[in-house]
Formats: structure tokens, sequence, C-alpha cells
């Protein structure tokens, strides 16, 4: 059962330049990008910086408003509601940062962060909302009677934990995840994907798993969506993006990750030259032609589209 | 089953009095000081004389044991009319940090967040900002009658456009942090988003650039005293015991240093309150844990 | 030991700073060589004293809050925990580089990438304003950075942030620094722009023979990086191995934790469909500020005993250049 589709999404910025401040230029900074998560599912979203992957999750939430596209949250269409409007929809989608440190108002009490949803909504106030916060904090694996706390007083991974707390709050259906893991050590990131992972398994939550780390995907995606300066380049299962990609750039990602593994060094296939190139003014055609290894005349020119061309696997490229 | 994240230990804090003084020297000296001249302001009217009362044979005697700060041209004692003078000032100073700041609060939290009134009442503030507020206060005069009422008005007009700027910008800073994403995305609407997310985070900025209007509204007042375009002749203000000493400020120092002098250490602890409350509250320099 | 004799030999190094809530070790007796030409990795959490380590080295700990407390630091023979800030200000930048993470803070973002590395070159070898220039263009050449001529001439803004990173290292190694310390240099980094980054570094120690100290949370990048590995908890060495030893046979609890914690990007990890649970290491790291009695890990260890509580465990070495400091792994 699908609960999130999003169709042909697009973000653009202007750029304001100039003595009066007039539009000189656009980031593109999503350029028509499409998926769907089903219950209980986690879709990765990959890439790195300037691909756009942040302003997906945040366009799809409503913080920013799209472009052009659709987004469709269980069954209805949220594209082109005002604030007012898209408030009670917000039950369903909820999110998680990635700066445990400036996702948290340092000047409330965790109980409080943690349970206003419950006020927003109506569900419940007063003793039974504190009753409520309290199991959500033992849920998350914090002591309840931290409630009182403030965030300061919190570790990064306990401030993470808050937030998937605050999420869980309203019952979503789907959560976006930017960047959860990115600032935490890694034995604290392990605790936090276990959770995530668990609370998955028990709620049949949707996530959108947004990251640059392509060994966290590999842990916890089912699908993963690999993008590039705006667009998805490849779309298909966790086992098969691993096992056998198609995209050259996925190629170059996968090669150019680090695991730790002291021999693969000499396994290294080419590394991928060049730097990614400004989402403000984006090549021509197929957006990595710049950079691949396989270029011909055809990807300077062409945009390909993203084609299915195997079972459940989505390319955009036209060698493949 | 979910492993419990133990708690980081904390060490306890118990507040201590000579802690935070030794710790906030600025805050503690300016703040004493304050305090003492507002009580100055408040009780010391009761126990002195009349600061009206006339006694020519008394005139520009220098400062001795009856009087503690002499007299001026007509007799007056100068210590009786300096305590009173202290009222207007700190009124003045008062008055003029509070409005402007309550109006200022109101204009720059809208300004920071609704963005398409934030261009418009800008360059209002930018215009308002320009008008020197002597000029002002003495246009606002011919129209009326001299009065505090009108001092006060013609003060906070120019200085608002001051607190405006400032809690504009925090507003703005606060606005793009993810916390208040995160509180929109949970379902808080702008009221409580205001309310709660916002405007908290507003009063410390606002806190010390209130009391650097305070030390300006007071050195406003005496400015305009002492040209004459403030309070009326017959209430003593700092200023206009300045302004009716000028004549015999060769002959009779006192009656302008002694009036000058509680006017700049008022400023002084105006000033220095702001200072160390803005170093202790800038969240930059706040200590972690 | 090693055979050759040690470029840089850190012995017993205690690093402290002054804190509001007390002392804090950040660095708690921590002892290690490091080899001409060889790639030394320095590896553990936020906190570990990793850094700390490094900045020591160089004397740079800022003097208001912290000092070295006590410990030896030979370079080239040569005592530096005693040396002039004279003589430590000639030799950074030329007999001793560093490169930190964040090179947009590194570089003076108002004068000319060309200006800064011949700043570097003009102070510490006296050469003409002109061969300085040439030298520059040299630097940028070999990070390989293309159209060098035209990059002296511009700003750090106009450059990306792994070009950036290129510069720094151009910089640093603009003066044949026999050490290069490397604070978390790609961590900043996009994975591809990494990639190219530590090829760069491995590439340019072949050619020029400089010895680097990488300083890195990654286990992923010290093991695709480094020769030998140094692994630091809570200002304590715990491990120490060349880095094909260290991956294969971890000894210590603490980095056998941290190998099981990671997801593996190589590894197809999924048993019957389900994906397991990573193993997670329980508890938090100590607090610095209280002086640790015993195994600095004992509280989060599955193994500790009263012994591991009570004597912090010496350093041992089984065999193969493989050092680990714990009393039930090598008593």
């Amino acid at each position: 059962m699908t609960v999130l589709a999003v169709d042909g999404l697009v973000k653009h910025f202007p750029i304001h330049g100039g003595l009066l401040q007039r539009q000189v230029g656009t980031v593109k900074a999503v350029d028509g990008v499409s998926f769907a998560i089903a219950r209980g599912e986690t879709l990765g979203l990959v890439g790195e910086s300037g691909c756009g992957k942040s302003t997906v999750g945040k366009t799809i939430l409503k913080l920013i408003e799209p472009t052009a596209g659709r987004i469709v949250l269980g069954g209805e269409d949220i594209t082109a509601l005002r604030p007012g409007a898209m408030w009670p929809h917000r039950r369903r989608i909820q999110t998680i940062f990635q700066d445990p440190y400036s996702s948290l108002n340092p000047r409330l009490p965790a109980g409080t962060i943690v349970g206003e949803p419950f006020e927003n909504f109506g569900i419940a106030q007063g003793r039974e909302r504190d009753d409520r916060v309290a199991a959500l904090f033992q849920r998350v694996g914090l002591r309840a009677d931290s409630m009182r706390k403030y965030a300061h007083e919190f570790s990064g991974g306990q401030r993470q934990r808050l937030g998937i707390a605050k999420a869980l709050a309203v019952n979503p259906d789907v959560i976006v995840a930017d960047e959860p893991v990115s600032a935490l050590d890694v034995s604290v990131q392990a605790q936090v994907l276990n959770l995530l992972i668990d609370l998955q398994e028990e709620y049949g939550l949707a996530y959108l798993f947004i990251s640059h780390d392509l060994a966290v995907m590999r842990h916890i995606s089912h699908r993963i969506a690999v993008m590039y300066l705006g667009r998805i380049v490849e779309l298909t299962d966790k086992r098969t993006l691993f096992a056998r990609p198609l995209h050259p750039y996925t190629e170059a990602l996968l090669s150019a990750a680090t695991a730790p593994d002291p021999r693969r060094r000499r396994r290294k296939k080419a590394i991928v030259q060049g730097d990614v190139p400004s989402p403000a003014r984006p090549p021509p055609g197929c957006h990595f032609h710049t950079r691949c290894p396989y270029a011909v005349a055809e990807c300077k020119v062409t945009s390909p589209p993203l084609r299915e061309v195997a079972p459940g696997h989505h390319v955009a490229c036209h060698l493949r | 089953m979910v492993a419990i994240a133990d708690d980081l230990p904390l060490p306890p804090r118990r507040f201590s009095l000579a802690t935070a003084i030794r710790r906030n020297p600025t805050i503690a000296f300016g703040g004493i000081l304050l305090f003492l001249l507002v009580a100055i302001a408040v009780i010391g009217p009761s126990f002195v004389g009349d600061p009206l009362k006339i006694a020519p044979v008394n005139r520009l005697r220098p400062p001795s044991e009856r009087w503690w700060f002499g007299t001026d041209q007509f007799g007056r004692d100068v210590f009786t009319r300096t305590i009173y003078g202290s009222r207007v000032s700190l009124i003045v100073g008062l008055s003029v940090g509070a409005f402007s700041s309550l109006l200022g609060l109101a204009m720059g939290v809208a300004c920071g967040y609704f963005r398409r009134i934030d261009g418009v009442v800008m360059r209002i503030m930018d215009g308002l900002m320009a008008i020197p507020s002597i000029l002002l206060a003495i246009a606002l005069i011919t129209l009326t009658r001299p009065g505090l009422g009108i001092v006060i008005v013609a003060i906070v007009i120019p200085e608002v456009p001051r607190i405006v700027r400032v809690v504009r910008s925090v507003v703005l800073s606060i606005r793009s942090q993810p916390y208040i994403e995160s509180a929109i995305a949970g379902g808080t609407r702008n009221a409580k988003l205001l309310w709660r997310h916002v405007l908290p985070n507003t009063l410390a900025p606002l806190t010390v650039q209130a009391t650097y209007v305070c030390a300006s509204a007071m050195l406003i007042e005496a400015g305009l005293s002492f040209l004459g375009a403030g309070v009326p002749p017959e209430v003593p203000s700092w200023g206009n015991i300045i302004a009716q000493g000028r004549t015999f400020f060769q002959i009779a120092p006192w009656t302008i240093l002694i009036p000058g002098g509680f006017l700049a250490l008022t400023v002084l602890a105006v000033n220095l309150l702001g200072d160390g409350l803005r170093d202790r509250l800038d969240p930059r320099l706040a200590r972690r844990l | 030991m090693p055979a050759v004799s040690a470029i840089l030999e850190v012995r017993d190094l205690r690093t402290q700073f002054d804190t509001l809530d007390g002392v804090v070790r950040a660095v708690d007796g921590v002892s290690f060589d490091l080899a001409p030409g060889e790639t030394l990795g320095i590896v553990g959490e936020s906190g570990c004293g990793k850094s700390v380590t490094a900045l020591s080295i160089l004397r740079l700990i800022p003097p208001e809050t912290g000092r070295i407390a006590s410990g030896s630091i030979r370079f080239e023979g040569e005592e530096l925990t005693t040396l002039s800030e004279e003589a430590m200000k000639r030799l950074r930048g030329h007999r001793i580089s560093m490169i930190f993470q964040e090179p947009m803070t590194s570089l003076n973002p108002v004068l000319t990438v060309g200006t800064q590395i011949a700043e570097n070159v003009v102070r510490h070898t006296g050469a003409s304003k002109r061969a300085a220039r040439e030298r520059a263009y040299e630097m940028l050449d070999l990070v390989r950075i293309a159209d060098a001529r035209r990059r002296l001439d511009e700003y750090p803004h106009q450059l990306s942030g792994g070009m950036r990173q290129r510069v720094m290292i151009a910089m640093a190694l603009s003066c044949d620094p026999r050490v290069l310390i490397a604070d978390e240099p790609t961590t900043a980094l996009d994975v591809t722009i990494q990639a190219q980054i530590l090829d760069l570094m491995l590439d340019l120690k072949e050619k020029t023979g400089t010895a680097i100290v990488l300083i890195t949370h990654d286990l992923g990048v010290v093991a695709e990086t480094a020769q030998r590995v140094v692994v630091m908890y809570a200002g304590r060495k715990v491990e120490e191995a060349p880095v094909e030893v260290l991956f294969d046979n971890p000894l210590h609890p603490y980095t056998r934790g941290l190998m099981r914690a990671i997801p593996r990007l190589d590894v197809d990890a999924e048993e019957g469909g389900r994906r397991p649970r990573l193993q997670e290491i329980p508890g938090l790291v100590p607090m610095l500020t209280r002086a640790i009695v015993g195994c600095a890990f004992a509280a989060r260890c599955p193994l500790a005993t009263e012994r591991c509580r009570a004597e912090p465990p010496p350093v041992v070495d089984v065999g193969s250049g493989h050092t680990v400091a714990c009393w039930e792994v090598a008593p």
C-alpha cells in the first residue's frame, strides 16, 4: 500500500542580483523526481552535496513550496495546499533532522518538545499528555524522568532519540529522515539505526531515508534512489544496486566509498575526476556527462529519462 | 528490546550569590549602582526639602555642611534639586526603554516573520532613524505643550527603529533554525510558534538593547532640557539644572558638575548592566552543559 | 619497534585543559612512533583525544586554557616540548605541516591562493617573491589543480571544497616537510571528492617521501589509506597494529565493538530477508574531568573484571607489530 507518491517534483530557487535585486538565474535544486514508498518500506535517497536530496525532503514536507510536480500523501494530493490546509495532513508525515544540536529548541524542556504534537492536534492535554510523553521516552530508550531536562543536558545520540520520539508522537505513516545519523559517532550511530529499524517493524512506518553514506544506506534501506544534480539517476532494490549497478555515477560512488577492508584499496576501479557542477549551471543533456568515463555525443545533448530497464530497476542513462 | 541510553552524569550545580557576582562583575556593579540610584530617586525626595524654594540670601554658596552640594543663583539647594532631578531622568529613561521595547518587539517580530510587510516597514524605520530626536522634540513641543509625556514620545520615536532592527535580525536567524522547521512539521501553527519558540529567544538581545536605549534616552532628555525643549523649567531635571547653572559656571562650578556627575554615573550604571548582560546572554559564549 | 629510527617519537604524552567543570585530561599517556615515509592512522570517536594529540605535537594548544602536562615528543631526535616558540614557528609549515578539516576556515579569505602559498615559502626558505610564486605554481600543479596559473590569483571562495583542500595540501607541502599531519582532511568532503584527495595524498607521499599522520573517525578511510593504525579511546591508546593485522584480528574490545557497529558497504549483511542489528556499544564515553581509575573502557566492556576497574592495563606487544592495552586479551 503506497503511503507516499511523488511525481515529477521540481523545485527551483531564484537567484537575485544586481541593483534592483531582479532574478538573474535559477538554482534547479530538484529537477523532476518521481518515486513511491509503500507502508513499512525504507526508500534510501543517496547523493552528494548539491544533488537536491535534502530539498526533496523539505518539499515533500511542505516546508518549502514545490515549483511543479505532484505530492500524494495517503492518497491525497497535498501539492498545492496552503499552510492552513496542509496542517491536518501533517499528522501523517513527520521528520527527523540531521543536527541533534540545532533541531531541538534550547529553551524548552525535552518533555515539552516531544509533547508538542499532542497539543497541536488536540490528541492529549495535561496529565495524559505527560503520560504519553513518558511512554515515548521509554520506547526510544530514554529515562522517563529526564523529561524535565533541557536539550543541552543530553548527548548527541540522546537528542536524536528525542527527535525520533517527537516524530512518533502522532503515529505518522511516513517519516522523512534527513541525515539522521551523520552527525553521530559510530557507536551511537549503531544504536540509533537499530532503534529506527525496530520502530519500523513495530509500527509499519515508511521511511524516506536521506543520506550521503552508502554503508548506512545498505544497512537500512529496502530500495535506494541515487540522485545527481537534481535528478534520480538510478532506482532499484538494495541488493541489485550494490551487485549490479547500471548508472556510471552509481559505479563511481560505490568505487569511491571507503570500507573497513584494507585490501579494498588495491581493487579500486578508476576514481571519477572533476568536481560536482553547480546546480545553478547544470551541464546540458545528461548532467553527469562532464565526469562520465563512457559519455558519447548524445549524452551532451539530450537528457536521458528514468526508464525501467529491468523489473523494479530504473536507470537514466542512454547507454543502458 | 531497546538499550537504555545512559544519562550524562551532570555535576550538581548550586546557585551561590558570591560566585554569581564574581563571575559577572559588570552586571553586579552596574546593577547595584543602578539600584542605589533608583532608591535615591524613589525615597530621596521624602528626606530632603523643597527643590523650588528660593532663598536669595544663600545664593551661590559652595558645598558645605549645611548645603551638601552648595546652592545655585537663586539660593536653591543643589543637593535637593539633584535628588529630584534623578526622578525625571530615571522616569524618562525607563519609560522610553519600556515603550520602545514593546513597540520594537512587536514590529520586529512582525517584520522578521512576515516577509510581505518587512520591506515597507523597514524603509519606514530607516526614515524614522534619520530624524534627530532633539529636532523632533522641539517640533512636537511647539505643536503641543511642553511636558514629560511629550518628551518621552519624542525620544521613543527615533529609538524604536534601533530595537526593531535587532529583534528582526534575531527573528530572521531563528526562523531558519531546524527546530523551527521541526515544530512546523510537528503541526505547530504560527501563533504558538511565535509565542513559544521565537519570542523567548528575542528577550535576551532585546533586554540588552533596551538598556542602551535607556541610557541614550537619559542623555537626550538632559540635552533637551538643557536647550529648554524638555521638561518645563519648574520641574527640576539634571538637564535644566545644568542649563541654569551655565551662566555662573566659573564661580560656582558645583551647580553643573554635581548634576552632570550624577547623570554620567547613571548612564554608566545602565551601560555596564547592558554590557554585562550582553556578554552573559550571548548564546555563542554560553557554556555547554 | 621499527628497525629504521623513527622520525617522530611520542612518549607518554599528557595534555590537559582547564574548563569550568575541572581539568580535562584530553590526552592521558599516549605513546607511538612514526617512521620516515610512513602513513600512520590515528582513529577514534569524538573526544578521544586524537586531534589534541596532533595539536600537541605542533605545540598549538592555546596556552590560556591548556598545556602539555608531561611527556616527550621527539622530532628527528630533537625534543619539541622544550623548544622555544621561535624555533617552533620555524618548524611549523616547514618541517612539520598540518592540514585541517575545514579548508574554508583555514585559508585566509582575503588573500589569493597563490599569495598564501608563496608567503609560506618565503617565510621558511627566504626565497625571492618570484621564486616563491613559481614554487606555488608547481605545488598547485602537483596537487592536480587544472589551469594552475590562473588559479594562483583566485580567492578561496572561488574554489570548490575539494579544490580548497588541495590548496591546503599544496601549502602544507610547499616547503618539503618531513611530516604531514592531516586532521580529518576529508570529513567535510563528498565521497567522490574524498576518494580523489586520499588518492592524491598517497600519490604525493610516494613522490616526496613525507610521512603522514592521518587522524580520522572513519575506519574505512583508515583501512584504505594507512599502513599502521593507532586506536584511541578517552585520551589513551588502546591498540596499535599494521593495518591488515588490525582489521583481520582486532583484539581490544573497543576496537572489536567499533568494527561490529559499522554498517558494511561491501558485505551483504541480510540474513533471510531481515536486516540484522548492528552491535551496539552500550553506555557513553566517560567524563574526562575526573581521573579515570583503571581501564578507561571498563564501564562499557563485556569482558571487564575487578582488575580492569582498578588498574589501567599496560600496552603489551603481542607480536607482528601489534600492541594492545587490555588485561583480558593481553595479560
